[in-house]
């Protein structure tokens, strides 16, 4: 007949018993482990078998990698990259003014750019004048530029 | 070493909505490209006409159809590169382009109506426009209607880096 755990430490003595067999086995643990010559024992494992039976294709195929993928955040890491140290310390420079040199690329960068800052300056002065802040406003189409943030703490929040 | 001669392009801008100013000098742009191109197709037309049947052909002789011909020409030239590509020529040069509310590309229908309801913006004295400045996903009438939206379609950060390179040539030399 087995006997539950729980049953067993409601017998009279049973506590004192278990104590000692802790205390028992915490003596042999110690006793065996301070016998053992970790280094030599290592010395003796042939590593290079160990790694030859493991099958390192089949782990491979264990690994789902577009999860991990999935899970990489390219645009914060791209983010962290210094374009400026990078062009400066590197010769990327030079290969993209070699692939890129046309003046006509020159002259839409500047329009595009102008446009841009104008764009921006008339924003800026029409929220002024309608009392509202640029945070508070969606970038873009939620699929080209994702959730706003304050419509995320909205949408969080139960929010309308 | 980078130095400071003129302003770098703006960076991360791709998918947000245009302002005012890109999308005015883009629509600027388109109108003095279709003029041009009107004007040098009805060039070519009669000249084909007078080398063909040897009789003069302008298209100033006959009004109501040069009117006709410069109103469907102004459609197709709108809509057909609408359809296509989400941008016009205009808007190409200024690195934006027509997406649907949602941020996806739009279809002929939506090419058709914003064609067709572009000229309600301007019947109202130029008022429809003001939603491009004024609401909140700078949507004009003519955006509401057709349900699109107008964003920044050109790689700033490419940009950046062809400023910077240049910068690294100039400082180099």
């Amino acid at each position: 007949m087995v006997t539950e755990p729980a049953a067993m430490s409601a017998l009279p003595g049973s506590g004192r018993v278990e104590q000692l067999a802790q205390a028992v086995a915490e003596r042999v643990v110690n006793m065996v482990m301070d016998a053992i010559d970790i280094d030599a024992l290592l010395e003796r494992i042939d590593i290079d078998a160990v790694v030859s039976r493991v099958d390192v294709d089949g782990l491979i195929d264990r690994v789902d990698v577009e999860k991990i993928v999935e899970r990489v955040d390219v645009k914060k890491i791209v983010d962290r990259i210094d374009i400026d140290a990078l062009v400066e310390q590197t010769e990327l420079g030079t290969i993209i003014a070699r692939s890129t040199s046309g003046v006509a690329s020159e002259v839409l960068d500047v329009i595009r750019a102008q446009g841009v800052g104008l764009d921006d300056f008339f924003a800026r002065w029409v929220n002024r004048l309608l009392r509202r802040s640029s945070h508070d406003l969606p970038f873009g189409p939620p699929t080209l530029v994702g959730l706003h943030p304050a419509r995320a703490e909205l949408t969080a929040g139960g929010g309308g | 070493m980078v130095t400071a001669s003129a302003a770098p392009p703006i960076e991360g801008r791709q998918g947000h909505y245009a302002g005012a100013v890109s999308r005015l000098v883009a629509f600027a742009a388109d109108v003095g490209a279709s003029w041009g191109l009107f004007t040098l197709g009805a060039a070519a037309l009669a000249f084909t006409i007078q080398l063909v049947t040897g009789t003069n052909f302008s298209l100033t002789r006959h009004q109501i159809a040069s009117l006709v011909a410069a109103v469907v020409w102004e459609f197709v030239y709108f809509a057909y590169q609408w359809a296509l590509s989400g941008k016009t020529i205009g808007m190409a040069v200024l690195g934006i382009r027509v997406v649907r509310t949602d941020g996806s590309p739009i279809g002929a229908r939506q090419a058709v109506v914003r064609t067709l309801t572009l000229p309600l913006s301007f019947l109202l004295l130029g008022l429809g426009f003001i939603g491009i400045l004024t609401s909140r996903d700078r949507h004009a009438l003519h955006d509401r209607l057709a349900g699109t939206a107008v964003v920044y379609s050109w790689d700033a950060r490419a940009a950046r880096l062809r400023w910077l390179a240049r910068q690294d040539g100039s400082a180099s030399t």
